[in-house]
């Protein structure tokens, strides 16, 4: 077995994937050629780095829509709107937005549930957010410059305005802000750094959504709801018709601190 | 979750969709555009049902992800040249140790952005068999013959290790 032969089955080897036959054979083949050591432990330095790629889980909202669909899928029959309409879009075809309106109209057993997901669907959805937007390969759509910046930039872009005056500061720099989804909703996203740390500001509209009923904490003139899930903490808190969750690996004490700023009058 | 065909497969895909939705990103690169084409696989599943033979559920989901992906994507835009094919023996090696050591310490953040600078064919054919595919359903899934799935693999994989040289200099 030479290199050309060699090489194709490093990544494998790497693997364990090969059989003994072959195994022995790249072995062999390794021993006497420095070349392909080289590249046999870049294929298990390769492994190592993809193995420590994160998978994003699917949004909740597009979970839910899902569900919809594969529920208009097996009964047809039963017929009824769950949720509010989803966006069109122009990666949809026709057929797709046919089949989601079909799901849409999906009946609700559950139609004397409150609408919009529980308590704990917003803790999920907050984390879910930040971590789209720390993964995503355009996490800002508007370079911050300030908040003077930011928030005209989302002035068209939502049918709402978030009242953010905080313009960041060297303890909290703001980066920027994009749009974004928050359950059902669009939102304006916000990202702040605290040293090395993202942190994602949602605002978004506070109606229809069914808040966390545990205990709050006051922090400067509003109660804000603490929680903490899969090694995020979450802010969430109501001003006026506006929702906000605010979320970041940051401890609970920093994020409390940000979110008094950001409600400072 | 496993499925027995002529059973409802809507809810067996649904236990894919975590998978799904993390292709679909690494398609996409944007999060709204990534939901978008796992709502469409999935309406296109839905439709397509009776279609599932047998096999891997999973690499069906994603052999529509991607076609799906490839139809919406290019529509209306040329699609563009394919990645040069890398000779293996062109292939960059890592030419001593110190390399070798930046290789090991790249982070995530690092090996998803050379990821972004492959070609869709290499980039998926990498996140194929990181999903654990065998050879017989990545050929399905890229539409290729068993026996050119190493060196295709292989191929793409040089052209990641290429792409991460920028990045662990």
């Amino acid at each position: 077995m030479d290199c050309r032969d060699t090489r194709p089955l490093l990544a494998d080897h790497a693997a364990g994937k090969l059989d003994e036959v072959r195994t022995a054979a790249v072995e062999a083949h390794l021993q006497g050629c420095a070349d392909c050591q080289r590249l046999a432990a870049s294929e298990d330095a390769l492994n190592a780095a993809l193995a420590r790629l994160p998978r994003p889980p699917a949004p909740a909202r597009l979970t839910a829509r899902l569900e919809d669909m594969v529920a208009a899928a097996e009964k047809p029959e039963r017929v009824r709107a769950r949720r509010a309409p989803f966006r069109a879009s122009t990666w949809l075809t026709p057929f797709a937005s046919a089949c989601v309106a079909a799901a849409l109209v999906v009946v609700v057993t559950r139609a004397t549930t409150p609408a919009g997901p529980g308590p704990g669907a917003l803790v999920t959805e907050a984390v879910n957010d930040h971590l789209r937007v720390v993964t995503s390969t355009r996490p800002i759509e508007i370079e911050s410059g300030g908040i003077h910046q930011v928030k005209p930039w989302f002035t068209g872009r939502l049918e709402f305005a978030p009242r953010v005056t905080f313009s960041g500061d060297d303890d909290f720099p703001l980066q920027g802000g994009s749009i974004g989804y928050f359950v059902d909703r669009k939102a304006a996203v916000f990202q702040f750094k605290r040293r090395l740390h993202a942190i994602t500001l949602l605002v978004f509209p506070a109606s229809g959504l069914t808040w966390p009923s545990g205990p709050t904490k006051q922090v400067g003139r509003l109660a804000i709801s603490e929680n903490v899930s899969r090694g995020f903490s979450i802010l969430l808190w109501q001003d006026d018709s506006l929702g906000y969750a605010l979320v970041s690996d940051v401890n609970m004490h920093d994020l409390e601190t940000l979110a008094g700023k950001i409600n400072e009058p | 979750m496993s499925y027995t065909v002529g059973q409802p497969l809507g809810r067996a895909l649904l236990s894919h969709a975590d998978a799904a939705y993390a292709y679909a990103l690494r398609l996409t690169r944007r999060p709204s555009d990534a939901d978008d084409l796992v709502q469409e696989s999935f309406a296109r599943a839905l439709a397509g049902a009776a279609g599932f033979r047998d096999g891997s559920l999973k690499a069906w989901l994603f052999r529509i992800v991607r076609n799906t992906y490839i139809d919406l994507h290019h529509r209306g835009a040329p699609r563009p040249e394919a990645e040069p094919v890398d000779i293996i023996d062109d292939a960059p090696l890592f030419q001593d140790d110190l390399e070798l050591d930046r290789l090991r310490r790249v982070v995530a953040e690092d090996i998803e952005a050379a990821l972004r600078e492959l070609t869709e064919e290499s980039r998926s054919i990498i996140l194929f068999d990181l999903e654990g595919f065998t050879e017989t359903e990545v050929a399905g899934l890229m539409g290729c013959a068993v026996g050119t799935v190493k060196s295709r693999l292989a191929r793409a994989r040089a052209a990641l290790r290429g792409k991460l040289q920028d990045y662990v200099r």
